[in-house]
Order: structure tokens, then C-alpha cells, then sequence
């Protein structure tokens, strides 16, 4: 088939590259052209593994193109993607504007009747309105279905190949026909293809988010209470998982989610929800418990060092949102970092693929590392923000040495707090109790 | 080994056959006299599916006795202590009960006999049970905490098959002697998992409470759904297939009741208030269920309007949830309470949980045996509890008993579609259009 893509953020160059991979004629069209230009060339705007090289073969072999000129790519075939951002406005609101204008250029530039599938995640009733723009009082006639993306960054590729689920929102059966014989090839292995209303469509992509981002908070919150009340959250998790009805996944306490989708997602659907005159109680909640949870980093490093971090010196490992991507929108390593500069204190910071984006916020104001234990030096606290893979088995014993003092506050809880206290090292990590060095416990009790 | 278990409630009476079931030697203690005079019977003070029969054939093989009088746990290796645990006013845990086991188990216990608790108990009762019981007896004695994860309805099985077994110790060797116990039921490789008292304590609240938010997420989703014209069976349908997700306890409703669900959530937001720590998302659960539980009504006095007194409404199930005769905070009794107030002649039917209802309504409801029976000359059937009976049923004949084919359906048990072609006004939980 033939199709046209309309952005080439995460979700677009996502769409575009796996469309084409499975044999598709893909043009790529966005309005930014130094990122065309790059992509002609083979270089991503975005980090994402394993997609570079699908981009290259498809561009060499011809089945994907970029363009910036809307109407050439609109000339190219009968389905038409938009995948463009919906940032959050002021308000919490989903910001529809790029949306809009695209709608625009269909009306002004499309010779014949396109079928204009909506990918970026859009509130509820959006579709309807898009059908509106597209179509009243025109000349020809697009039908809008809406197809919602559950990508995660660092796994897109094998989320777009082999997905769950196939969502798609139409009103009439025969799209619905379309977009299966589309994605037949990614759903080979009985992944199911649901097909809904437009409506519940849009629905299915903020309510998953807002599960995931609700279980986030939820072991968050029992966390903190663990902490407050002497339980482990550890073992409390063991405790509840292996019930069916709850699982052991995304219940991981942390220092808050962050990224480009929970948070907007939450924020966006009680900003639609107050619209409709219905007051949401949880979603509130989660979003509440998430910007305090982000805090709790600061606050444990002034647990351990003390409130006035005046000159004092922090490693920070880990600034990405999560693992496997270079993204740093709402993460919980932003509000540290300016925390502690806020403080007086000197930050030095190391992540895998993050550092460049960090760069651009902070600036010479925090010392950038390339390496692991080289971040550690002369610092009075390690912070670990992200679980990099990199982190999780390191050299204790080096990082001992290299800090100035044996301090960790771990904010995805990778190590075992009965080890690190044998280890030599004040440890603090989330929904634990702070354990101690064992060895300095005998040598005070050998000085008694 | 030689058991004692003090109660004989859900928990306890459970826990006992069980544990008798598995070989050992259960005495059920309890100073409710006509409990254990109903219990010596050979009757169950109550319901639960296969329990009669256990109960039965182990008394029959004398494994397991009852008893009112705690001097009984003489000579026995382990003292399960599964009393009540109530909710008080405040909505804290009412440990009355505990503390005065407690307090009477000092005069007849002694190491190395082993006090577990199975109730379920705010952190920190644990260490307070233990040091209370300690210097009474002058010397240290072992207190595990041994929360129960059995379900109402699934008792048996629960407890026969468990996911886990949550063990909190304060020296490995009470772990190993609980093992032991365990290990008849663990054949299957379900863990077995030690850890400390407060971790154990916690775990039980944190398992309920991860239940009831999810149950109050898809409900709040439901309503919002409900506004914006999409389906929550067909968003359901959406999230469900990413594993993260899951499709499990994620059905939309009339809310959450029962005897575990509400209390726990209270006892934990008792709990944060004790430590200075507000639980924003357990305020947000226990306010939409809340209001949740008021959902049906607000659908039947907006189909109704100003004609609603004078109405007689069928209503079938009155149990929480199906497989079970327990009424406690059931979303029933709101619905019911709200239309007698609007005086509303109501029709009810449930499977098991008259007996309990009729204590509490008397002749204020007209009890029919029969679910049919219920639909006759009323106005509308609710539906609220979702007991397999109902969801089959002969849709022709249910027109024609009732006066007008409305139903409200607080379990979305039916297909819209399919309803509207039978002929029937049809009311869901976050469907689309009503």
C-alpha cells in the first residue's frame, strides 16, 4: 500500500519505518526541515534502538522517503497517518493546533478522498471534530479513524512489529477492513485487532496510561508508608504479586514516572473530564502523589547529608525518564538537579544516552561524565535516578574508593540494603529503611 | 502437629478445617457459646461453598474439635488468633478482640508454644502482641504474623491452593515450623514467603488496597467514559491485552463491598494519619466507591423523575459479590435504603443473602425465592450483584412479567445491542448513551 505519514517525531518515524519495513510505500512529511534534511541522510532526531538501521535499508531500498512539501506527500496514496505532537497547554489540556493545521492541508491539498488516521493521542471526541473540519462544506469527502499507538520509547520497534493489540476506532466496518489488511502483518501471531468506536478508541489510549501511571503511585504511596511504618516495600511487593488479580508488573516504587505520555495523558484527561462537568478523584491523586514523589530524591540527600548542601558535591547517575531512551521530559533528574543547584551543591552527572538534552537545560552549570566511576569523584552522595542496566552490577568496592563519602540514595531500589551495609555504605533507597555501615557498627562498638 | 484456632469467623472456621483437612489435630476455640453449639451441631454459622462437608468429615475422623473454652490450647504447637477486626469510628482497626486474646492467652500459653496471627492488623500490631504477651509471661515467646488471602466464595480452594503464603518472623526457625505446616499446600511450587512482621502486616493491606483501587479506577474511567459517549467495555477490551494491565478485577460496577475491601482501605488511611503521612490515592478509592455505590440510584431517579414514589423495583442480588451470603457494605443495602426512602416498593432476590437482608429490612421488602418471581407487576429490575443466574436469562419471559422493560444493570452483565433488540431500556455502567 501506499501511505503517507504526516510528522516524524517518536510516533511518526515509528510508523513510518515499520509500515515500510513490511513493504509499504512510506512518504514522510513534516514541516521542519532540518529534520527531513537529517533523515534523508540517515541521521534520527530521536534515539531509539534498532531504528536507525531500519530507517537506512528502507531508505536504500527505496520504500521510504521524506518530504516537507504537503502537497507531493498528499499525492502519494489513499491512507493518510498523522502522527504530530499534542503537547500539553497551559491548562493541562492536549494542545490540537498541529493537529488542526494538518486537517487544513488535507481540506486545501488532497485531490481525492483520503482515509486520515489519526495516531497521536487526541481526547475523546476529537475524531468527531476532525470529521467536521475535514468534511463540512467540502468539496471531497475523507473519512477520520482514529488508531491509537501504545509504543514504549526504547521498545518501540518490537512494540510496533509484534503488538499486544491493534486498536482501531471507525464507524463504518469497511475502514475497520482497511486498516486490518494494514497491520496483517504484525498480527500474525493472533494478536488481536479491536476494532470500536472512534470514541473508545481515543478513550483506550489515556485510560492505559492512566492504569500504568495509577499503579505507579499507588506502590509510591505504599512506599512511603512502609518507610514511615518500618515495612519493606520489597518484600511487601513479593507479598502482593503473586496474586493473578495484581502481578508483579509496573508496581516498582520509585522516584516517580515522568516522559512525555503519563504525565499529560493524567493531566489531560482531568482537564477533559472538568469539561464535561465530572470531577475525577484518582486521577488527581496519582498525578499529586507523582510531582511529591519526584521530590523525595532532594530530600533523602538532605536526610543523609544534612539540609545545608552548601559546596557539598553529588554524583547523579541516570537522567533519562527511564531506561533504553535519551528522552528527559518530566524527569524526576531535572527536579533534583535544580534542587541541588538551588542549594549551593556541585552536581555531576553520567547517563548512557541522556547527556546531550541535559546539556541543553543546564548548560556548564553541572559537570557531564562519560564515565561510570569517574562521576563519583570528590562526591559526598551518589544519587541514582534511572535503572540503566549499567547500574545494577557496578564495582562497589571502586565507588567506595572513588566517593569521598560511602553515601547512596538509590531512587529505583537496585541493591540489596542488607549487602550495601555489609558493603561499607550509608544506603537509602525507596520504601526501605535506611541501613548503615556494618563495619563502622563494630568499629564504634569495638571503641566502646 | 497439635493446632488451636481462636475464632471461628470466616477466617478462623476456614483455617481450622483446613489445617484439620491436611492431617492435623484443630481445636476451634471461641466464646461465642452458641457459636460452638451450632458449630457441634454439625451447622456453619456461615456460607460458603464445600465447607459443610470438610467440616463434617473432619470432626466425623475427630481432627477437629470446637471448644469455648481457651485452656484448650494446652499441649498445642501453634495458636492462630483469626478474631474480628472491625472498623471504629474513626476508621482505624477495633483490635479490642486481639488485645484481649492476648491478654488471656497469657495465663495458659507458654514457649515454645507459637502465637500466629492471621487477623488482619495494622502495622505494628505484631511487635506490640508480642512484647504484651512477653512480659506477662515473664520471658519471651514467639509471635508470627499469617495474613489470610482467601477469597469469600473461594475459601476452600484459596486456602488449599494458594498464590502465596506470607510468613512474618522475627527468627528463621518460627518460619521453618510454619513451613511445615504449609507445605501439604504448596506441592505446587506457590511460594512460600518470609519476611519480617511489619513487611507481612503491610502486605495484607497493600494486596486489598491495590483490589479495591483498581476496582475504583475502572469505575471512575467508567463514569468518564459514560460522558464522553465511549464504551468501558470496549476501553476494557483496549487496555486489557497489554500485560502490564491485565484484564483482571478491572470490570466496572456498582462498587466494592464486603467485610475486607472498605475497612482496610480506612484502616490504612488510619494508619497514614498516624504517621503524618496522607494517602492521597486511598482517599480518592474509598470517596469514588463512595460514590459509586450511589450510582444505580441516580439512574433509576433520572429515568423515573418526579414519578419515581410508588414505584415497586425488582432488585436481584443483595450479596457483595456473587458466591456468598455476606451483605457487609454491600452496595445493595444502599440502593435499597435509597428507594425505600423514595417510597419505592421493592421486589428482591438473591440466591443466599435473603436470610441476612430480611434481618435487617424485615417486612419493608417483599422477598421472592425465585428471580422471576421478583419481576412480577414491577416497573424495572436492578441488577447487582452479578450471580450466574442472572446472566442468562430468558429475556422473553422477563419482558413480559415486568410492567415496563426497564433494567439497571450495575454489573453490565447484558450487551447493550442485544437489549435494545429484545425491546428493554437499558441502563450499563459507562456504556455509551445512557
Amino acid at each position: 500500500m501506499q501511505l503517507t505519514v504526516v510528522g516524524v517525531g517518536y510516533v511518526g518515524l515509528v510508523t513510518a519505518t515499520c509500515f515500510a519495513e513490511s513493504g509499504n510505500d512510506v512518504t514522510c512529511i513534516d514541516i521542519d526541515a532540518g529534520k527531513i534534511d537529517g533523515l534523508r541522510r540517515g541521521v534520527l532526531p530521536i534515539y531509539e534502538p534498532g531504528l536507525e538501521e531500519l530507517v537506512e535499508r528502507n531508505l536504500r531500498e527505496g520504500r521510504l522517503q521524506f518530504t516537507t512539501d504537503m502537497g507531493h506527500a498528499l499525492a502519494q496514496g489513499k491512507l493518510v497517518f498523522i502522527a504530530v505532537g499534542t503537547p500539553q497547554d497551559y491548562n493541562g489540556a492536549a494542545n490540537l493546533n498541529a493537529l488542526w493545521g494538518v486537517a487544513q492541508s488535507i481540506r486545501e491539498l488532497a485531490g481525492e478522498s483520503k482515509i486520515v488516521i489519526v495516531k497521536s493521542t487526541v481526547p475523546v471526541g476529537t475524531n468527531r471534530e476532525l470529521a467536521m473540519r475535514l468534511n463540512d462544506g467540502a468539496h471531497i469527502q475523507h473519512h477520520a479513524v482514529s488508531n491509537p499507538e501504545f509504543l514504549k520509547e526504547g521498545h518501540a520497534i518490537e512494540d510496533f512489529m509484534k503488538p499486544d493489540r491493534v486498536v482501531v476506532g471507525v464507524h463504518d466496518a469497511a475502514l475497520g477492513q482497511v486498516l486490518h489488511d494494514l497491520y496483517a502483518p504484525f498480527l500474525r501471531s493472533d494478536h488481536p485487532f479491536l476494532v470500536m468506536t472512534p470514541e473508545s478508541a481515543e478513550m483506550t489510549k489515556y485510560v492505559a496510561n492512566a492504569m500504568l501511571a495509577t499503579k505507579i503511585s499507588f506502590i509510591n504511596e505504599m512506599a512511603n508508608l512502609c518507610e514511615a511504618v518500618g515495612a519493606d516495600i520489597g518484600d511487601v511487593r513479593r507479598g502482593i504479586g503473586h496474586d493473578s488479580r495484581i502481578g508483579f508488573q509496573f508496581l516498582f516504587p520509585g522516584a516517580g514516572y515522568g516522559g512525555s505520555c503519563f504525565p499529560k495523558d493524567v493531566r489531560a484527561m482531568v482537564h477533559t473530564a472538568e469539561g464535561v462537568g465530572y470531577t475525577l478523584r484518582i486521577l488527581p491523586a496519582v498525578d499529586e502523589i507523582n510531582e511529591n514523589q519526584k521530590k523525595v530524591l532532594f530530600f533523602k540527600v538532605t536526610e543523609l547529608l544534612g539540609t545545608d548542601l552548601y559546596g557539598k558535591t553529588i554524583a547523579l547517575w541516570g537522567l533519562a525518564f527511564k531506561p533504553g531512551t535519551d528522552d528527559i521530559r518530566e524527569a524526576p533528574s531535572l527536579i533534583l538537579i535544580r534542587s541541588l543547584l538551588g542549594a549551593g551543591a556541585h552536581v555531576r552527572v553520567h547517563d548512557p544516552a541522556a547527556i546531550p538534552n541535559v546539556k541543553a537545560v543546564f548548560g556548564d552549570r553541572i559537570t557531564y561524565c562519560d564515565r561510570v566511576y569517574h562521576t563519583l569523584q570528590g562526591c559526598d552522595a551518589l544519587v541514582i535516578a534511572t535503572e540503566w542496566a549499567e547500574f545494577r552490577n557496578p564495582d562497589f568496592d571502586t565507588m567506595r574508593q572513588v566517593l569521598r563519602q560511602p553515601f547512596i540514595v538509590d531512587g529505583r531500589n537496585l541493591y540489596n540494603p542488607s549487602e550495601m551495609s555489609r558493603l561499607g555504605f550509608v544506603y537509602s533507597s525507596i520504601g526501605r529503611q535506611t541501613v548503615m555501615p556494618a563495619a563502622v557498627h563494630s568499629q564504634e562498638r569495638r571503641a566502646a | 502437629m497439635k493446632i488451636a484456632i481462636i475464632g471461628t469467623g470466616y477466617v478462623g472456621l476456614v483455617t481450622a478445617t483446613c489445617l484439620a483437612e491436611s492431617g492435623n489435630s484443630v481445636v476451634g476455640i471461641d466464646k461465642d457459646a452458641s457459636k460452638i453449639a451450632l458449630l457441634e451441631s454439625g451447622k456453619l454459622p456461615i456460607y460458603e461453598p464445600g465447607l459443610a462437608e470438610l467440616v463434617e468429615r473432619n470432626r466425623r475422623d475427630e481432627r477437629l474439635k470446637f471448644s469455648t473454652d481457651l485452656g484448650a490450647c494446652a499441649g498445642v504447637q501453634l495458636i492462630f488468633i483469626a478474631v474480628g477486626t472491625p472498623e471504629s469510628a474513626s476508621g482505624a482497626s477495633d483490635l479490642s478482640s486481639i488485645w484481649a486474646v492476648v491478654d488471656a492467652l497469657a495465663a495458659v500459653v507458654a514457649p515454645p508454644q507459637i502465637v500466629v496471627i492471621k487477623s488482619t492488623v495494622p502495622v505494628g500490631t505484631n511487635r506490640i502482641a508480642g512484647e504484651r504477651l512477653s512480659q506477662r509471661l515473664g520471658r519471651p515467646i514467639d509471635v508470627a504474623s499469617n495474613p489470610e488471602f482467601l477469597k469469600e466464595g473461594a475459601a476452600v480452594d484459596d486456602f488449599t491452593k494458594p498464590d502465596r503464603v506470607v510468613v512474618g518472623v522475627r527468627r528463621p526457625e518460627v518460619g521453618e515450623v510454619l513451613r511445615e505446616l504449609y507445605a501439604p499446600f504448596l506441592r505446587t511450587e506457590h511460594p512460600f514467603l518470609v519476611m519480617t512482621p511489619e513487611s507481612a502486616e503491610m502486605t495484607k493491606y497493600a494486596a486489598n488496597a491495590m483490589l479495591a483501587a483498581k476496582i475504583s479506577f475502572i469505575n471512575e474511567m467508567a463514569n468518564l467514559s459514560e460522558r464522553l459517549g465511549a464504551d468501558i467495555n470496549d476501553v476494557r477490551r483496549g487496555i486489557g491485552h497489554d500485560e502490564r494491565i491485565g484484564f483482571q478485577f478491572l470490570f466496572p460496577g456498582a462498587g466494592y463491598g464486603g467485610s475486607c475491601f472498605p475497612k482496610d482501605v480506612r484502616a490504612l488511611l488510619a494508619m497514614g494519619r498516624s504517621v503524618d503521612l496522607p494517602l492521597r490515592m486511598m482517599e480518592a478509592v474509598d470517596s469514588v466507591n463512595e460514590a459509586q455505590k450511589r450510582v444505580l440510584f441516580s439512574k433509576i431517579r433520572k429515568h423515573y423523575g418526579t414519578g419515581l414514589s410508588g414505584k415497586t423495583i425488582a432488585v436481584w442480588g443483595l450479596a457483595f459479590k456473587p458466591r456468598t451470603d455476606d451483605v457487609r457494605e454491600a452496595p445493595a443495602l444502599m440502593l435499597l435504603d435509597a428507594l425505600l426512602k423514595e417510597g419505592v416498593g421493592l421486589r428482591v432476590h438473591d440466591p443466599e443473602a435473603m436470610g441476612h437482608v430480611k434481618a435487617i429490612y424485615g417486612d419493608r421488602l417483599i422477598y421472592c425465592e425465585r428471580p422471576y418471581q421478583a419481576l412480577e407487576g414491577a416497573d424495572g429490575l436492578a441488577i447487582v450483584t452479578e450471580w450466574q443466574e442472572f446472566r442468562r436469562p430468558d429475556f422473553g419471559m422477563m419482558r413480559q412479567l415486568l410492567r415496563h422493560p426497564v433494567i439497571f444493570d450495575g454489573r453490565n452483565l447484558y450487551e447493550p445491542k442485544t437489549m435494545d433488540a429484545a425491546g428493554f431500556t437499558y441502563y450499563g455502567i459507562g456504556r455509551h448513551g445512557r
